[in-house]
């Protein structure tokens, strides 16, 4: 008797739960006016930045989010055409997207190309033959953060600290092959943009001997947890992206350019060739590029970074700006290099050595 | 009707009824699996993906020492995370079942496997800071004066292999208790009779029934601790990667689906041997 | 009977001896003590600092506020991935029992050719890692063109508590069952209406441990979820990227939150379903 009292009552309950989420499911789909997929590193996914736009706009901004090149191209060649509006991507990798054929051409009039540091337009990256493919948005460094209390601030002057045995085991390696073995080259003296296969032994000694004395090689979160608690006291390929968001807990942290230099990362934005959506795609470019929104992705909840934009100083405040360093741009930008670019085959080389130190 | 045609049509009723469910597996879990074991055969060239049938992914493993200290790895730490949870598990599902008033059995237990519905992903980042040269760990033991410097136990084998046993600590508990439970306890009765002590009615009369319990739950920390993703990468420290690492290593950053396909047959393969080695215990009985 | 066995073990078990029952006893106690402290040390670390006062959730514990359980219900995107999350489970695990149950139905209580091969055949996902049933869904999706969505997701827990529900309520489908059904097919009742008025209330806590089971599974599915979904994400999937962007008593909030609140729909199912029944 209680048993069938049991299967009614579960009845009922099965009825009920099902009858909810169909209407929770109908209710989610019908809000949903018009869409823009946005395939993006995760400081665009702040509401802060995109919940503006959505409302000025009337439309939902879908978002996902990857994190390094390889990702992204990994995700679009998974998708369909029309598949992606708007994707963000490191400046020194637009042109594989071009080649593509999968990134359109935008009007150079619609983009604030004259506000944008002369650094940082970097034409040879978001131009093919003449045309504009993407646009800068966002730059600042990989370099070396670390604590100021517990390391000697003048080793950190030199880039050989991160080989060196003097610091064996409270070290950190942020986990992106691409400004790593930059550094390393960088380290040896040489240019990131002469980065040939033949550099590749004298990089993977050096990467052999960074694992040895390195505590881990982690992505953000690790990072800033090891960081954070003491678990190591300096990370490789870290900067003002990693650290200025910890500096109100943090104040010990620091970052510097070591005198060989350091990597600069650029991340531009770019209208997808296939969008159905060619004309709100661009108007989402301009209010990424507009001094507000910029000045909102400067300082988004999931990394900070210096916006390409110089007109965004207008809508930061002096803590923000002293934060990100904008006044000690003009030094680190002659003394940094941007990433390197490998053909496919040399990307393979780096990807597999970078495993290799890490299975070491 | 004849019986026959009876026999005929409850028949196809009962395919009827069997179907959806096989028809699910088969689309959603044979097939998909059946084209992953093809494309393993193919390969991934610069950027385009070639199909042509050859070993090259499986040469390359084998050849490969990064890719190949995966599977060691994996191996070497799914085997110490098993060993090490049974040997914690069974004594705690032996003191619910035989030590803990019968009254408060039901509450021993759920509590010994009440953080389980603490999400996953979550529990791992907590022992992370648990862990850490700051963690709660370290700051007691140096607080205390125990030790003086802090102990390495986060970001490296031991803290994945810490992680992984909390969670199969709670898992094995469960399955063996209700092993435990299910023990006649005339068994235990009639070796006291013929004079056997706690001891040795514990290992020639307990241990080998339960046996088969410790099996089913030591396959399952096989199968779900060697495919885990999750802990490894969270609590590891990228000091060394496990095959699923490799594996999320090959799709995330370079699209390569054959390479991941053929290591994920490996992993597949490994699972098999320890189905093969437990396969005498494991059976689902209809009571 | 219990309390028989209770009485009479300990007397002839530790008759040479009067010293080995404490010894046990206290040995038992230390290390309940010990385990039970490892297993909660997680837990409890994680809901102390999601109180922390300030931007770390490690020591030290700079005091108490609720700032991250505001910034938690604040985020939109968190209480829509909590949203995904229990739909999936929900449907998926309906859709999970209901397949479950029909095959061991059939299984249970027809003779049909091959019908240990389908059982093997059901309950094999279960044997293979999660990580392989998605990676085998994705590359095929990909193929097929068929984009990533909740959808996706959820036919993949489907996949994997399918065998997990056919288990349960196969291993319960005892032959002492069939006389009823039988009774109920003589008065008249068809397949159908056997299955819903006398075999699935018979077998009523079987199936909701198989519900409730794969409701918790798919709850805390990570790999599957990861791979198979795109901009709609469930739980796990949110908490993930929020944990790779950035340290924050946030995540311990959440964690704790889920915690708290699926121990209290523990208790409940515990007092409510299972409490009655209990044997006496």
């Amino acid at each position: 008797m209680t048993k069938t009292i049991a299967g009614a009552s579960a009845r009922r309950l099965y009825t009920s739960v099902a009858a909810f989420a169909l209407t929770t499911f109908a209710a989610s789909q019908a809000s949903a006016a018009e869409e823009l997929n946005a395939l993006v590193w995760c400081d665009h996914t702040d509401p802060a930045l995109i919940e503006p736009f959505e409302q000025a706009n009337d439309v939902k901004v879908n978002l996902k989010e990857y994190e390094g090149t390889g990702a992204g191209l990994s995700i679009l060649e998974q998708s369909r055409p029309g598949d992606w509006d708007v994707m963000v991507i490191d400046a020194v990798d637009v042109h594989r997207v071009i080649d593509m054929g999968l990134l359109g051409e935008m009007p150079a009039d619609a983009l604030p190309s004259a506000d944008i540091f002369p650094e940082l337009r970097m034409e040879a990256n978001n131009t093919k033959d003449g045309k504009t493919y993407a646009v800068t948005e966002k730059f600042g460094y990989n370099t070396i953060s670390y604590d100021k209390t517990k390391v000697d601030p003048k080793d950190m002057e030199d880039l050989s600290v991160i080989w060196s045995d003097k610091y064996k085991g409270r070290i950190a390696l942020y986990d992106y092959y691409l400004p790593m073995i930059g550094l390393v080259q960088l380290g040896l003296g040489k240019k990131t943009a002469d980065l040939s296969e033949a550099d590749m032994p004298a990089i993977e000694e050096k990467l052999s001997a960074m694992k040895t004395v390195s505590k881990q090689v982690s992505d953000v979160v690790s990072s800033q947890t090891a960081l954070a608690t003491g678990e190591v006291d300096i990370l490789v390929g870290g900067g003002e992206w990693i650290t200025a968001s910890l500096a109100k807990d943090k104040p010990d942290l620091d970052w510097i350019v070591p005198k060989q230099g350091a990597m600069r990362w650029a991340q531009s934005i770019g209208v997808m060739k296939d969008s159905q959506k060619p004309d709100l795609a661009l108007k989402f470019v301009q209010y990424i590029l507009s001094p507000e929104g910029q000045a909102r992705l400067a300082t988004s909840s999931c990394y900070w970074g210096m916006p390409a934009n110089q007109k965004a100083g207008e809508h930061l405040g002096d803590d923000q700006k002293k934060a990100l360093r904008w006044d000690d741009q003009d030094g680190y930008l002659k003394n940094t290099q941007l990433y390197p670019i490998p053909s496919a085959e040399l990307d393979q080389k780096m990807q597999d050595a970078w495993t290799n130190m890490m299975q070491q | 009707m004849s019986t026959a045609s009876l026999e005929q049509s409850e028949r196809r009723k009962a395919w009827g009824f069997v179907a959806p469910a096989l028809l699910w597996t088969v689309a959603f879990f044979v097939l998909p699996f059946l084209y992953m074991a093809a494309m393993s055969l193919w390969s991934r060239q610069g950027r385009e993906i070639v199909r042509v049938w050859n070993l090259d992914n499986y040469v390359r493993f084998f050849t490969e020492s990064a890719l190949l200290r995966g599977l060691t790895n994996s191996l070497e730490i799914t085997l110490t995370v098993t060993v090490l949870s049974v040997l914690l598990a069974y004594p705690l599902a032996w003191i619910i079942a035989e030590r803990v008033p019968k009254r408060w059995q039901r509450m021993a237990l759920i509590l010994a496997i009440l953080p389980f519905w603490t999400s996953y992903v979550v529990r791992s980042y907590s022992w992370l800071l648990v862990l850490s040269k700051g963690g709660v760990i370290n700051q007691a033991l140096t607080g205390i004066g125990l030790i003086a410097e802090p102990l390495e136990i986060a970001s490296n084998r031991t803290a994945t292999i810490i992680g992984f046993v909390h969670f199969f600590v709670m898992l094995l508990t469960l399955t063996i208790y209700s092993n435990l439970i299910q023990l006649s306890p005339n068994y235990r009765r009639a070796a006291a009779d013929l004079g056997a002590n706690a001891f040795q009615t514990f290992w020639h009369i307990v241990l080998p029934l339960t046996l088969p319990g410790i099996m089913t739950g030591a396959f399952l920390t096989f199968v779900l601790c060697i495919g885990d993703y999750i802990t490894p990468q969270i609590l590891g420290g990228n000091n060394e990667l496990v095959l699923p690492q490799i594996i999320m290593l090959q799709i995330g950053r370079r699209a390569d689906f054959p390479m991941a396909a053929a290591l994920s047959i490996i992993l597949m393969l490994a699972v098999t041997a320890a189905y093969a080695l437990c396969a005498r215990w494991l059976k689902i009985e209809r009571a | 009977m219990t309390t028989e066995i209770q009485a009479r073990a300990p007397a002839s078990l530790f008759r040479r001896s009067s010293l080995q029952p404490a010894l046990v006893s206290v040995l038992s106690w230390l290390y309940l003590i010990v385990i039970y402290a490892f297993i909660f040390l997680p837990v409890a670390v994680l809901v102390l600092f999601s109180f922390q006062d300030g931007r770390l959730p490690v020591p030290p514990f700079n005091g108490f506020s609720l700032q991250w359980y505001e910034t938690v219900f604040a985020d939109r995107k968190l209480m829509a991935a909590l949203t995904n999350s229990f739909l999936v489970a929900i449907l998926s695990s309906i859709l999970a029992c209901l397949l479950g149950f029909l095959a061991a139905y059939a299984l249970a209580r027809y003779r049909l050719p091959g019908s240990a091969l389908q059982r093997g055949l059901l309950i094999a996902p279960m044997t293979v890692s999660y990580l392989i049933i998605a990676l085998g869904m994705l590359a095929m999706l990909n193929t097929l063109r068929i984009p990533l969505s909740l959808w996706t997701v959820g036919i993949g827990h489907v996949v994997i508590n399918l065998p997990l529900c056919f288990a349960i309520i196969y291993a319960s489908m005892g032959d002492h069952h069939i006389n009823i059904e039988r009774a109920a097919r003589d008065l008249g009742a068809n397949d159908f209406k056997v299955m819903a008025l006398v075999t699935a209330p018979m077998l009523m806590p079987s199936i909701l441990a198989a519900f409730f089971l794969s409701v918790t599974f798919s709850w805390d599915e990570f790999i599957i979820a990861f791979l198979l979904s795109r901009f709609d994400v469930t739980l796990p999937v949110e908490i993930w990227s929020m944990l790779r962007s950035g340290l924050n008593p946030k995540t311990n909030a959440v964690g704790s939150l889920v915690f708290l609140v699926s121990v209290a729909v523990l208790l409940v199912l515990e007092l409510a379903l299972f409490g009655r029944s209990r044997k006496p």
